[in-house]
C-alpha cells in the first residue's frame, strides 16, 4: 500500500484506535468549484443583510447605524465566513459540503477555531495575484497534500469525504467459469498480489470487448492455464474469472477453514470492540 | 470459509453505520442519543478491525476501498471540531499576548520601523518643499487639504454613525492583508509598515505646513494612538510568520511557521479590536465638536492603556 501512495493522492492517517486508513486529497478541480459556490452564497448573503439591514433600520430613523451594520457584515462576511463555517461545522463550508471535501489536520484529527480561522485569513496572500490564486495553486502543486499557504501555515489539509456503495465480491453465473473453477488443482492458492490483480479484473471486465479481455487477460492467463495442465484452446478470460470463482467465493480447503476459524472475521464477534451481534432488521428500530 | 460468506456477515454492520454516518452527517447530531452514540462508536471500532485485517485476508480491493472511506466518514463524525474554547480567550489575551509581546523581537523590529521612518518622513515633508508629493500622489494630498479646510465644528458623527462601519472595513482589512502577506517570509508585513509609516509621516509632515493643520491634528489626534499600534502589531504578528520560515529555531521550516502561526493567531485578534476601538473613536469622538483638549486626554489615556497592557500585563514573571 505505501507502494501506491507515492504516486497516487492518497494520505495514510492513523487513528487512535491504532487504524491505518487513506483519504483522498481534494485537488484544486473539487477546491475551485466549492470556493465558487461559497463566494455565491457570500454575494448573495451580503446583498440581502444589506438590504435588511438599511431598511429595518431606517425605518427606525437610525440610517447611519444600519450602514454600519452593513458594512460590518461585509467585514464578517469577507474574512470570517469561512472560518467559523469550518470551525461550527466541522471543517466545511456549504461550498465544500456540496463537492463533498473537507478540511482536517494534517494528522487527520477536526480542525480547532485558531487553525480556521487562520487558514482563512491567509486566503489573502494565497489570492495573489490580485484573485487569481496563483500563489496558492503553486503552493499546492508543490505540496504532496495540495496544501496552499494559509493550510501550510494552520497545519490543516482537505480532503475527499465521498461515500462509496459497498461492493463485494461478484457472483459469476457463467456455467463455464464454474466448470473451468472445477478444474483448478484444489491445492492452488492465489498469492495476495494475485488475488488483487484479479479482482480487480473481474470487476471491470464487463466494460471490455472481447479481443481486449484476451489480450489483457493473456498476461495472467497464460502462466496460470501452462500451471494448470488445461488444453491450449482454454478461454484464458474465463480461465481467471474461474480463479476469482476459485479464490473468493468456492470454499477453501480443509486445513485453511480451520486457520480462517481463528482468523480475521471469526474472533470480532466476540471480541470487546465489537457490537452485539444484531440482525439487520433489528437495526431498524434503533434509527427511529 | 467464503469471502463471500465473510463479506455478507459483516455487510449488515457496515450498513448500519454507514446510515448512523447519513443521520449524523444531518446536523441533528445534538439530538443523538447515548443509545446510539454508544452503538455508533462500537460499529465504528469493528469496521476499524475489518479494515485493518481486509488486506491479511484478501478482500477485492474495491472493498477494501469502501472500508477506507467508511471508517474515514465515522472518523469525521467521532471526532468532530472543536470550534472555538471561548473560556480561554480571556487568558490568551490578557496573559499570553502581552507577555509574549513583551519581549518579541518582531514587534520592536516593526515598531521600530514603523515610528523611525515615520518621524523621518514626517521632518523631511515639514522641512522640505516637494518631499510629500514625492511620496503621496498629488490627488491625494489635494483630498486632504480640501477634507480639513472646514474647521471640525460638530457635524455629527459622520454618516450618522456609519463611519464606524466603514473604518473597521478598510482599516482592520488592511490590518489583516499586512499580516497575510507576512507570510512571503515577513517581506509583505515589512512592505506594508514601510509603506503606512511613509506615507502617514509624509501627510503629517505636510499637513503642519498647511494652514488647515489645525483641523487635521484636531482630527486625528484622538483615536491615532489605537490605529497606529493596530497596524504595527498587525505587521508584527505578520513578520512573526514569516521570519519563522528563515530562522527556524531547529524545526523544519513547515512545523516551524505552524508554530509561528498559532502563536500569532492571538495577536492579530488584539490588533482588530485595536481596530475595532479605535474606529469607534474615529467616528464618533474625531469629527465632534468636542474642545480639542478632551481629544487630547483621550489620546494620552489610549496611549496609557496600551502602556499598561504591553508593560505592565507582559512584564515577565517567574511562571
Amino acid at each position: 500500500m505505501s507502494d501506491s501512495s507515492a504516486l497516487d493522492t492518497a494520505v495514510e492517517i492513523i487513528t487512535p484506535e491504532n487504524i491505518a486508513f487513506r483519504y483522498r486529497v481534494a485537488g484544486p478541480f473539487r477546491r475551485l468549484p466549492a470556493y465558487l459556490i461559497d463566494f455565491g452564497i457570500r454575494l448573495t448573503a451580503w446583498m440581502i443583510t444589506s438590504v435588511a439591514v438599511m431598511i429595518a433600520f431606517s425605518s427606525l430613523g437610525l440610517p447611519g447605524f444600519g450602514l454600519a451594520a452593513t458594512l460590518i457584515i461585509i467585514f464578517a462576511l469577507t474574512w470570517l465566513y469561512g472560518g467559523l463555517f469550518e470551525a461550527l461545522w466541522n471543517g466545511q463550508t456549504p461550498g465544500k459540503r456540496l463537492m463533498n471535501i473537507r478540511v482536517l489536520t494534517v494528522e487527520g484529527r477536526p480542525i480547532n477555531g485558531w487553525q480556521a480561522v487562520l487558514r482563512n485569513v491567509l486566503r489573502a496572500a494565497d489570492m495573489m495575484p490580485l484573485m487569481f490564486y496563483l500563489v496558492g495553486f503553486l503552493s499546492a502543486m508543490l505540496t504532496p497534500r495540495f496544501q496552499r499557504l494559509g493550510d501550510l501555515a494552520a497545519g490543516t489539509m482537505v480532503v475527499v469525504e465521498e461515500p462509496k456503495w459497498f461492493q463485494g465480491v461478484i457472483r459469476l453465473r457463467e456455467a463455464e467459469v464454474v466448470r473451468l473453477a472445477g478444474q483448478i488443482p484444489p491445492g492452488f492458492q492465489a498469492s495476495r498480489t494475485t488475488a488483487r490483480a484479479l479482482a480487480a479484473y473481474v470487476q471491470r471486465r464487463p466494460q471490455f470487448s472481447a479481443p481486449r479481455r484476451a489480450e489483457i487477460a493473456g498476461h495472467l492467463g497464460r502462466p496460470l492455464r501452462r500451471q494448470f495442465n488445461l488444453p491450449p484452446e482454454t478461454n484464458l478470460d474465463l480461465l481467471l474469472a474461474a480463479v476469482y470463482h476459485h479464490t473468493f467465493v468456492t470454499d477453501r480447503r480443509e486445513e485453511e477453514r480451520v486457520v480462517a476459524a481463528g482468523s480475521p472475521f471469526a474472533p470480532i464477534a466476540t471480541s470487546p470492540f465489537a457490537p452485539p451481534s444484531e440482525p439487520a432488521d433489528q437495526a431498524a428500530p434503533v434509527e427511529s | 470459509m467464503r469471502v463471500s460468506e465473510l463479506l455478507e456477515s459483516r455487510r449488515a454492520q457496515w450498513r448500519e453505520l454507514e446510515e448512523l454516518c447519513v443521520k449524523m452527517e444531518g446536523g441533528s447530531r445534538r439530538k443523538v442519543e447515548a443509545k446510539t452514540a454508544i452503538r455508533f462508536s462500537s460499529l465504528y471500532r469493528s469496521a476499524c478491525a475489518d479494515l485493518a485485517l481486509a488486506t491479511a485476508y484478501q478482500l477485492p480491493p474495491e472493498t477494501t476501498d469502501y472500508l477506507h472511506r467508511l471508517v474515514g466518514r465515522a472518523h469525521n463524525q467521532l471526532y468532530r471540531s472543536r470550534s472555538f474554547q471561548a473560556a480561554t480567550w480571556g487568558r490568551q489575551l490578557l496573559v499570553d499576548v502581552p507577555r509574549r509581546l513583551f519581549g518579541d523581537n518582531y514587534l520592536r523590529l516593526a515598531f521600530g520601523v514603523f515610528w523611525g521612518v515615520f518621524l523621518l518622513s514626517m521632518i523631511m515633508a515639514y522641512r522640505v518643499p516637494g518631499f510629500a508629493e514625492q511620496v503621496v500622489p498629488r490627488e491625494m494630498i489635494l483630498q486632504m487639504e480640501e477634507m480639513y479646510s472646514e474647521p471640525i465644528e460638530g457635524s455629527g458623527p459622520g454618516l450618522g454613525g456609519g463611519m464606524v462601519g466603514f473604518y473597521v472595513m478598510h482599516n482592520a482589512g488592511i490590518g489583516l492583508r499586512c499580516f497575510a502577506f507576512g507570510i512571503f517570509f515577513g517581506v509583505g508585513g515589512l512592505y506594508a509598515v514601510l509603506y503606512n509609516a511613509a506615507t502617514l509621516g509624509s501627510v503629517f509632515g505636510y499637513m503642519a505646513t498647511t494652514p488647515q493643520s489645525d483641523n487635521f491634528f484636531h482630527f486625528v489626534t484622538a483615536h491615532g494612538p489605537f490605529e497606529l499600534t493596530a497596524v504595527v502589531l498587525a505587521a508584527a504578528a505578520g513578520m512573526r510568520m514569516g521570519f519563522s520560515l528563515v530562522d527556524t529555531r531547529g524545526l523544519p521550516r513547515i512545523a516551524s511557521l505552524r508554530q509561528a502561526a498559532q502563536q500569532a493567531v492571538p495577536i492579530i485578534a488584539v490588533a482588530v479590536i485595536l481596530f475595532g476601538m479605535a474606529a469607534v473613536i474615529e467616528t464618533f469622538l474625531s469629527p465632534s465638536a468636542a474642545p480639542y483638549w478632551i481629544k487630547a486626554v483621550v489620546s494620552v489615556v489610549s496611549a496609557g492603556l496600551l502602556t499598561f497592557y504591553f508593560v505592565v500585563l507582559g512584564y515577565p514573571r517567574g511562571a
